[in-house]
This record gives C-alpha cells, sequence and structure tokens, in this order.
C-alpha cells in the first residue's frame, strides 16, 4: 500500500495534467465568436494565425467582411489603402486581408477551405503579382510558412474526386508541408491516385481537426499584430467626402512628400532602409533576365479557380503594375511583363472570369507605387475605381467553364495563346 | 516505413512510454528485462534510422561492426601486450570514421556514401573512453554484448549526455530495491517535466517566434556601424540565441536522462544551472558537463601528462595554458570545420587562460580584492555576457552577416 501512495503521487499529477489536456482539446469550443472589435483588427493583422486558422475567417465571410487575396502589397497601409477607404467612407464591405509576401495561389487555395459555406455566392477580391510567377513557382519555405495542418485535414475531409483535386494532392506532397504528419501525407498520397479514404482514416482526420479547431479557437485571438491603429491613422489624413477629385489631389501631395530622396518614386523610408548607398549599384540590370512566362504557378492559379467555380464566388482580379523607372534600372523587361499579363488574362477569360483589372499598363504613370513593386497613394485609387463599384453594386451572377489544360505543363510553358490553346477538351 | 526522430513529437513520448512500461513493471518487481530491453532499443533505432533515413541505419550497422570489432580486438590484445603505438593506432581508427565526416562538408561534390549518421560523435565519445580505459587497465575486460548495450544505449545514441562504461554496467547489471527505483522514477517525471518545459515552450519561445525575428533585424542592419554590421538588433540576436542553445539542448538532455533514470540506468545530468557560473572554468563544469568532463579526462589530462612525461615544458602554468589551447581547439574542429566554429574554440581557450591569470592573481592579493554579493553578483554577469559573446560566435550567425 505504502508504495501504491508513492506510484500515485508520482504519477497521479502526470495522469491528471494528460487528462484535463484531452478535455480542454475535445471540448465543443469551435462554435466560439470573435469580438466585432477583434475581428475589424483580424481583418489588417495579416498575421499568420489567422491566416492559418478559421475562426476568424469564418465569422468575418459570414458578415460584410469580403476576402481580399494577395501578397505583400497588402502590407502598405498607406491612406488609400482598401482598408482605409472602405472604413473612413463606411463602404457596404470592408475588406478582409489575406497573405503577405511570399503567399501564392496554391497558399491562398488551402487558406480558403474550410470555410465555403460562408464563402458562397461572395465577392472576392484577388490581386495577383507577375512575380509569383517564376521558373520554380511557389517556393517550399515560404509555402510552409503560410501552410496549417488545419487547411490540409479540411481539405481532405471535403475534397471531391476530380482533375483539380488530384493535382492540389500532387502539389501538396511535393512541398516539405504535405510530408510534415504522416496520417496527411497518407491521405494526400491516397487523394492523390484517386482513391477515397477509409473509414478509420477519416476517424482520425476528424479527431485531428477537432483538436486543431479548438487550438484555433482557444490560441488564434492572441499574438494578433495590431495595424488598425494604422488604419485609423490613415483616416485621419483622408478629405470628409469620398471623392475621386480630392482624393487623387491628396495622394499625389502624400506621394511627392514621401519620395523626395531619389529618382525612382520609391518611398523614403524603403529607400533608406533597403536599396541606398552599395546596394543599389548591385540591383542594376539584376532582373535583365526575369521571366515570368513560364511557372507552375499558371496551374496553381488554376487550382484556385476551380475553388472559386467550386464556391461560386464573384471574384474581381487585379494585375498591379510595376515601377517603371526601377523596372529600366533593374532591366526588367517591359514587354515580358506584358505577355505575362496577357497569358494570365487569357487564362480567365477563356474560362468565364470577365471582371479583370490589368494595371500593367500604368506602369509609366507616376505615384502609382510605393516602391519597387508595391502598389501605394495613386496605385491604391486606381484599383478602388475597380474594387468599389464591384463590390457596391450588383452584379450578374458568372457562370465559370473551367478547362483542364490549364493544369498541364503545355500550358505552364506556352509561350503563344493559339486558338487550339484551351481546346484540348474538358 | 515510419521514421522517427528522437524525442521530437508527442507522438513519439507517448508511443516511447509504451514501450517502456514493461521494462519499468519489470524493474518495480525487482527484475531487469534484458531481452525485452534489447528489443526495445532494436526497435526505437530502426525508428530512429530506418524509413527514409535508411541510409543512416546502414551507416549505423557498418560503424558499430567496426568500432565492436577495433575494441574487442584491442581487448585481447591488452590481456597480454601493452605496446604504445598498437594503442594509438587504435584510437586513431576509432575516430577516423568521425574525422572523415566532419570533414566531407568540405568537398560539396563528393557524392560517395556518406558514412555519417545521428550520433556518430556520441558514440566515438564512448569507443575512444572505453579504449583509453582498457589501456589504462581500468577496464579489464568486456563482453561484445554489454559493450553494444552501453554503445547503442538509446535514449542517449542521437545526443549525449556521455555516460562513462563502468558506471553504465554497474546500472545496468544492478536491479535497484524498489524504493531507489521509485525516488528514481519521480525523479524522472520531474526530469520529463522540466524538459517540456525547456524545449517545447522555452526553447519554442526563444527558437521559432523570437529568432527569426531578431535575425531579420539583424540581417537588415548588416551595413550598420561602418558596414560591421553592429547594431542593437546583433545584441539580441546574442542573447535569444543563446537562451535557445540552452534550453533547447538542457531540453534535450534532460529528455534523455529522464528515459535513462526510466530504464534504471542514472545517466549523468549535462546541465547545471551554467548562466549562474562565476567565471569560465566554473561555466565549463556547469555547461554540457559530459562533453566538457569527457575533453578533461581524455584531451586535456591526456595532452598533460604526454608532455610532462616528454619534459617538453617545464613550467607548469605554461603547461596547463597550452592544453586548455589544445583541448579548446579540438572541441572546435570536433563541432565542424568551419572558421567560427575554430573561432569559438579559441576563444573559451584564451578566456579560460585570462582567468587563470585572474584566479592566480586574486589567490595571491586575496586581502587587497573584496568579496561580496555585489563581485560575485558582478562575476556571474560578466561571465553570462562572455558565454553569451562566445555563442554568437558559434551560432555562425556573423558568417551570415558578413559574408
Amino acid at each position: 500500500m505504502k508504495f501504491g501512495k508513492k506510484l500515485w503521487l508520482i504519477f497521479g499529477p502526470v495522469v491528471i495534467a494528460v487528462i484535463s489536456v484531452w478535455i480542454v482539446l475535445l471540448l465543443p469550443l469551435n462554435h466560439q465568436r470573435v469580438s466585432q472589435d477583434a475581428l475589424r483588427r483580424g481583418s489588417v493583422s495579416l498575421s499568420t494565425n489567422i491566416y492559418h486558422g478559421q475562426l476568424f475567417k469564418k465569422q468575418a465571410f459570414a458578415e460584410n467582411y469580403v476576402p481580399f487575396l494577395g501578397s505583400s502589397e497588402l502590407l502598405r497601409m498607406d491612406p488609400m489603402h482598401p482598408s482605409v477607404l472602405a472604413a473612413k467612407y463606411h463602404r457596404s464591405y470592408q475588406p478582409f486581408l489575406l497573405g503577405s509576401a511570399g503567399s501564392q495561389s496554391l497558399n491562398h487555395y488551402f487558406t480558403l477551405q474550410g470555410v465555403h459555406s460562408e464563402l458562397k455566392d461572395k465577392k472576392i477580391i484577388f490581386i495577383i503579382s507577375p512575380q509569383w510567377f517564376t521558373k520554380q513557382g511557389q517556393a517550399p519555405a515560404a509555402f510552409s510558412y503560410y501552410y496549417s495542418p488545419l487547411q490540409a485535414i479540411q481539405w481532405l475531409l471535403t475534397a471531391k474526386d476530380s482533375k483539380a483535386t488530384h493535382y492540389a494532392a500532387k502539389r501538396l506532397l511535393a512541398m516539405p508541408s504535405g510530408k510534415s504528419s504522416l496520417i496527411v501525407e497518407n491521405c494526400l498520397e491516397k487523394t492523390a491516385r484517386g482513391e477515397s479514404l477509409t473509414h478509420s482514416d477519416r476517424l482520425l482526420l476528424d479527431l485531428r481537426r477537432h483538436i486543431l479547431l479548438n487550438e484555433d479557437a482557444l490560441f488564434s485571438r492572441f499574438r494578433l499584430v495590431d495595424r488598425w491603429r494604422r488604419i485609423e491613422a490613415g483616416e485621419r489624413v483622408l478629405p470628409k467626402r469620398d471623392s475621386t477629385t480630392s482624393l487623387n489631389r491628396l495622394a499625389i501631395r502624400l506621394a511627392r512628400q514621401h519620395t523626395t530622396t531619389n529618382r525612382f518614386g520609391i518611398d523614403n523610408h524603403f529607400y533608406s532602409e533597403r536599396l541606398r548607398g552599395s546596394r543599389i549599384n548591385g540591383l542594376r540590370d539584376s532582373q535583365r533576365s526575369f521571366d515570368y512566362r513560364q511557372s507552375p504557378e499558371y496551374s496553381d492559379l488554376e487550382l484556385l479557380l476551380s475553388e472559386f467555380k467550386q464556391v461560386h464566388a464573384n471574384v474581381l482580379f487585379v494585375i498591379p503594375p510595376i515601377n517603371h523607372r526601377w523596372a529600366t534600372y533593374t532591366g526588367l523587361s517591359m514587354p515580358m511583363l506584358q505577355q505575362t499579363a496577357t497569358k494570365i488574362k487569357y487564362q480567365l477569360r477563356s474560362q468565364g472570369f470577365d471582371h479583370i483589372t490589368d494595371l500593367t499598363n500604368d506602369s509609366q504613370q507616376n505615384y502609382m507605387m510605393q516602391d519597387t513593386i508595391h502598389l501605394g497613394w495613386l496605385g491604391w485609387l486606381k484599383v478602388d475605381q475597380a474594387v468599389k463599384p464591384f463590390l457596391t453594386e450588383p452584379q450578374d451572377q458568372p457562370t465559370y467553364h473551367l478547362n483542364s489544360y490549364f493544369f498541364t505543363k503545355n500550358w505552364q510553358e506556352s509561350l503563344t495563346l493559339q486558338k487550339s490553346d484551351g481546346q484540348h477538351g474538358e | 516505413m515510419i521514421n522517427l526522430q528522437p524525442y521530437s513529437n508527442p507522438n513519439y513520448f507517448m508511443i516511447l512510454l509504451a514501450a517502456l512500461l514493461p521494462i519499468m513493471i519489470g524493474l518495480y518487481f525487482g527484475r531487469r528485462l534484458k531481452i525485452y530491453e534489447a528489443l526495445f532499443t532494436f526497435s526505437f533505432l530502426v525508428l530512429t534510422f530506418g524509413g527514409d533515413h535508411w541510409h543512416q541505419g546502414v551507416a549505423l550497422i557498418i560503424y558499430t561492426i567496426y568500432q565492436v570489432g577495433l575494441t574487442m580486438g584491442f581487448e585481447r590484445y591488452r590481456r597480454t601486450k601493452n605496446q604504445t603505438s598498437i594503442f594509438v593506432s587504435t584510437v586513431l581508427l576509432s575516430i577516423l570514421p568521425l574525422v572523415i565526416v566532419k570533414f566531407t562538408p568540405l568537398f560539396p561534390n563528393d557524392h560517395s556514401f556518406n558514412i555519417g549518421f545521428l550520433g556518430i560523435s556520441y558514440l566515438t565519445f564512448k569507443t575512444v573512453q572505453v579504449i583509453m580505459e582498457l589501456r589504462d587497465g581500468t577496464i579489464k575486460e568486456i563482453s561484445w554484448q554489454q559493450y553494444l548495450q552501453f554503445l547503442l544505449f538509446f535514449p542517449t545514441i542521437s545526443s549525449g549526455p556521455i555516460d562513462r562504461y563502468r558506471r553504465f554496467i554497474k546500472d545496468y547489471d544492478h536491479v535497484p530495491d524498489r524504493k531507489t527505483y521509485l525516488a528514481d522514477v519521480d525523479q524522472a517525471v520531474f526530469y520529463l517535466f522540466q524538459g517540456f518545459l525547456y524545449k517545447y515552450i522555452l526553447g519554442y519561445i526563444f527558437g521559432t517566434l523570437l529568432l527569426p525575428n531578431v535575425s531579420q533585424a539583424a540581417l537588415s542592419q548588416r551595413y550598420a556601424l561602418g558596414g560591421t554590421g553592429i547594431s542593437w538588433y546583433l545584441l539580441a540576436y546574442m542573447y535569444v540565441y543563446s537562451m535557445y542553445l540552452f534550453f533547447d539542448f538542457a531540453g534535450y538532455s534532460l529528455f534523455a536522462v529522464s528515459i535513462s533514470y526510466f530504464m534504471g540506468i542514472k545517466t549523468p545530468m549535462n546541465f547545471n544551472k551554467p548562466f549562474l557560473a562565476h567565471n569560465i572554468k566554473e561555466f565549463w563544469n556547469r555547461w554540457h558537463m559530459t562533453l566538457s568532463f569527457w575533453f578533461r579526462d581524455f584531451i586535456f589530462m591526456r595532452f598533460t601528462f604526454w608532455v610532462m612525461k616528454h619534459h617538453w615544458v617545464k613550467n607548469r602554468v605554461r603547461m596547463s595554458q597550452l592544453a586548455y589551447l589544445v583541448n579548446f581547439l579540438v572541441m572546435g574542429f570536433w563541432h565542424g570545420i568551419t572558421w567560427y566554429y575554430i573561432v569559438y574554440g579559441l576563444f573559451h581557450a584564451a578566456a579560460i587562460i585570462l582567468n587563470d591569470y585572474w584566479l592566480r592573481y586574486k589567490k595571491k592579493h586575496a586581502d587587497q580584492i573584496p568579496h561580496n554579493k555585489w563581485t560575485e553578483g558582478l562575476a556571474i554577469f560578466a561571465t553570462f555576457n562572455i558565454v553569451c559573446f562566445s555563442f554568437l560566435i558559434f551560432s555562425g550567425f556573423l558568417n551570415q552577416l558578413w559574408f
């Protein structure tokens, strides 16, 4: 008996700890709600826990928040940033920013899993950067940063057998993230082969999903980066009335003030932090060989399009311009950029995605960009001229007709947009 | 094929503890299940070195056969003869695989079979120790089964702590009485949870949450202060990295010690509040202790005796300074053949030599130098910062910052 008591003294606390952890993880916590204030901060925080999780997204998309998918430009929060404009003028929508430096189509595809019912028939803004379309496409390290097992499990549990599904499973398996969990890897391999998951697979995934959802509910509201203050600071600068002329005037004034130290029209702070001194010399002609016309990213984009179709989303695509003076300095080819935009637009239009704002040809204009490749001031206003009517006025429900040709290597590497492209059968 | 890296995730601990249960029940009832333990070790070796790490598994098998053959051969030889040249060649042959592995990164274009595997250093420390003790006669005979148990003792195979043969075998051959065993298990549970706190909470905070941020901030300042890259962020990196290094490795060591205790083997501790050391010498008695004691016994002492025997250096002070230099240089090279590991070794050699000067000076002038809480605090503070600076060198971050 004496030893029995001693055993209990040793292991009792461990047993109690293990049981309480399991209780917390298995408690039905996924009906938690986030306060309006937290949601507002979450919509502009760009924190990875929001991108990884689903608590915030689910609630936001059920309300008047509109997903703004993109990458590093979303962080350029000057007063003309979409989140500032929408907040200041009490528009019927508020952007929910998803994506940051390094997140591309494949990440966006997975981050939209788990919120399908909230996305149904919703409008979405999608800013496609030509810079994503490199020879290698999505960088595995960046992908891992934005990937979460919850996204993959939600996807595995709902994916229907299709070419898009096989493609997505293969892409995920090609990333280190896809191999980070044995059960997920196993199920991905089955899905990639077109086999259905067994009952026990689903049971395990379900359990894991439950635990992850609880972790999301418990922890995702912490460690939010607070950027709402920057939005408020922007609001204070904006004119009282939402008028194009006064906004344009303000944008030009601000842009002039912030681009005084260099001849590229690059924000002073960015220039002094990242380019000044000997660094800039090393960048001269450094982008001469950049080519965005052939890339696996085109098929990743197709995957995201299939997602848009699945949820009946009405999507406005924005192709941002780049800083023309910077491009000249680094030797980036403008014709190449135009061809890239044309290829992207062809892929979109030929499948019924007609809302496209291509700003590539606005690159020449001053004050469009905050720095080298990121929208700012007049650029954001130009985006707003398309975004505002798209989101505030009723739009026809589009019909999309997808073509699996865009998943092929042929399309990824195609340099000519012949009539036959896109005709290779459904 | 499943592959699990030691102490890497909750699943691993669950499988490990479940597999430990029969061993624990056995020990509780006063019996060591040697056959089960051998099977247990084998299965976990397969889990660690199987699957897509199979090439490491092959390397481990070849390496083990080689070392056991070498050691058993030397043991047989040592029963009748004791020639220095044979002893030296045996030691050289024993460290040869490790030397090859350490030089491999210098030839990135050589794609022949890599003989390295996780933990090769720690196995080499064990074999060299046994060969040296055979030479000294402190180990008279070994059986290959026991030697295998010692070499491949699973909890410590990947990164130590480095146990000693005689100490290990004493525990292994001996079954503790129930009261002692329960006290060990109590300690084991405590170490396990301390390890969780260190590795998965503190190590995570410093290594995963803070380190990438300070690293990026420090790299963005690489042109600061006249191009030296010296900035406040670099200082922050130094401290964050040092904390990460300690909590990650101390956490891992606690796991290894904890699991050993569950098995009734009292593997020695690796850390003893190293950042509370009053000077560098004391620091090395508190930091990665099994490694520094190994170096003390088998590099520092051996080197000292060897030089003294040949009367190459007469002055005792010069003698120990030279031994420190050799000791820490070897340690630097062992970490890897890059400039920053070697500079790290030299830095610690210099620090400990200067420290010796100071200690001798202090002893001579004991009546003039104040000693109180404040001076002790100052000593701890100074030692801590010197150590953190050495870890900044060790981290290789300066290499990234400058080149």
